[in-house]
């Protein structure tokens, strides 16, 4: 989880909120993938405007929970979604 | 599919079944929305639009374009191309006999997906079901599909007529580079009064409950849940999806909770209109659904597998929501032991 990164979704994927977190859905396939992320991470997020750690700290800023629980859990899932091609990482270097 | 978060109802639908027009170039016997002559009342281009900025505005994925025959509308390949513009996914029903080689080079896109009608491998078969001809056409269609590599499916209705021909169809959707599809015939539109001939015995349907398992790559578009044994559980969703995840607009605008239920006592609202977000969200008859619970079922042994299976087909069959699916797997096996005289 680098500060000099962003995440965006991979070609073909779209994803939206949904009050158990986000629902991806990918073109090939057509296949849908439940994240049960609840207001861990919003589908903003994807548009690549936030690091990593930059989503941790507006986590903490907005909901007052353990910098590092926000920070291992949102690791997680970006390594997972990323495992199931539904994202890809990008330099903003 | 994750169920616990489907049966709660989704904030919008992952797929919309979009019936475009009620004219159609050929007379189907089966039609489940009686599709063929021009009627009143149907969206204009502009009012199309707006439905797929509504549904563009509300996340909507994926269309699944039925009618009608979608491409006898001629803005119809216009619209698709504004869905795509948004982002959004068409998977487009046709019976493929207007497919020439200038539509199939516009339909060739990556959001687009593809699936012809055939009732039967042989244009005997399949003639009697969708008329004269247009076996000889549809493969016409599929030869254009083929030459610019679209995927595509064939779709067959499961009836006493096509089930004799499953392996044929299959082997000819093979030869075609096609993927095959069999989809539940519904007593709607047509299909009411061709229900009592066409509608597979239930042995039939135990036989191809069987069929299958023995055929993974088959698709059924969820509409063989009811009947599918648990080997096929993890290919798609174990419940009726309808206002949960999907829903249905006609030719009119009007929505429906699905393709089958277009009556006017489950119409929930009306495009372009009304608002999408409220038709789905807060209409009585989508409320009503995703509470509906097929209480009688729930001691059956495959209620996790098919959770009261087809309301449609309760509705039709039956006249009442909320009954079981009666060509359920557990109906059938059940049917099968009567007669052969095992308690």
């Amino acid at each position: 989880m680098s500060s000099g990164t962003v995440y965006r979704l991979a070609d073909g994927v779209q994803v939206r909120r949904e009050k158990f977190g986000l629902l991806f859905y990918d073109y090939r396939g057509p296949k849908l993938y439940f994240l049960p992320s609840r207001d861990l991470i919003e589908d903003k997020f994807f548009d690549g405007t936030l690091t990593a750690p930059q989503l941790v700290e507006s986590v903490c800023a907005e909901h007052d929970w353990p910098r590092q629980e926000v920070s291992s859990k949102v690791s997680q899932i970006l390594e997972l979604l990323k495992t199931k091609g539904l994202i890809h990482e990008q330099s903003v270097c | 599919m994750s169920n616990q978060y489907v049966e709660r109802g989704l904030s919008a639908p992952v797929n919309v079944t979009w019936e475009v027009t009620y004219r159609c170039n050929l007379s189907c016997i089966h039609c489940l929305s009686d599709s063929g002559e021009n009627r009143n009342g149907e969206l204009t281009t502009e009012q199309c639009r707006k439905v797929i900025d509504a549904m563009s505005a509300n996340k909507v994925f994926q269309f699944s374009i039925g009618g009608g025959e979608p491409f006898v509308r001629e803005d119809f390949l216009d619209l698709m191309d504004y869905a795509h513009e948004k982002g959004i996914l068409t998977c487009i029903s046709t019976n493929g006999t207007m497919i020439d080689d200038e539509i199939a080079a516009r339909l060739n896109h990556k959001l687009v997906y593809i699936q012809v009608s055939l009732e039967g491998a042989t244009s005997e078969s399949n003639d009697t079901i969708r008329g004269q001809g247009s076996f000889r056409k549809a493969l016409k269609g599929l030869e254009y599909l083929k030459k610019r590599d679209i995927e595509v499916s064939i779709n067959t209705v499961l009836t006493k007529l096509s089930f004799p021909e499953l392996d044929a169809l299959a082997a000819l959707a093979a030869s075609l580079g096609a993927k095959f599809r069999v989809s539940r015939f519904r007593p709607s539109g047509r299909g009411k009064k061709s229900w009592a001939h066409l509608n597979v015995s239930k042995n039939q349907m135990l036989a191809f409950s069987d069929w299958l398992s023995e055929h993974m790559g088959v698709s059924t578009g969820d509409s063989f849940f009811s009947v599918t044994h648990e080997d096929r559980k993890a290919l798609g969703l174990n419940m009726c999806g309808a206002c949960k995840l999907t829903c249905c607009v006609s030719p009119t605008g009007e929505v429906y909770p699905c393709a089958f239920l277009q009556e006017k006592e489950f119409m929930a609202g009306k495009l372009p209109e009304m608002a999408f977000a409220p038709i789905w969200a807060n209409s009585s008859v989508f409320e009503s659904f995703r509470e509906l619970e097929i209480r009688s079922c729930e001691s059956c042994t495959r209620f996790e597998l098919c959770h009261g299976g087809c309301p449609a087909i309760a509705y039709h069959t039956l006249k009442k929501l909320g009954l079981p699916d009666p060509g359920c797997l557990a109906n059938c096996v059940t049917a099968k032991s009567v007669a052969s005289g095992i308690t």
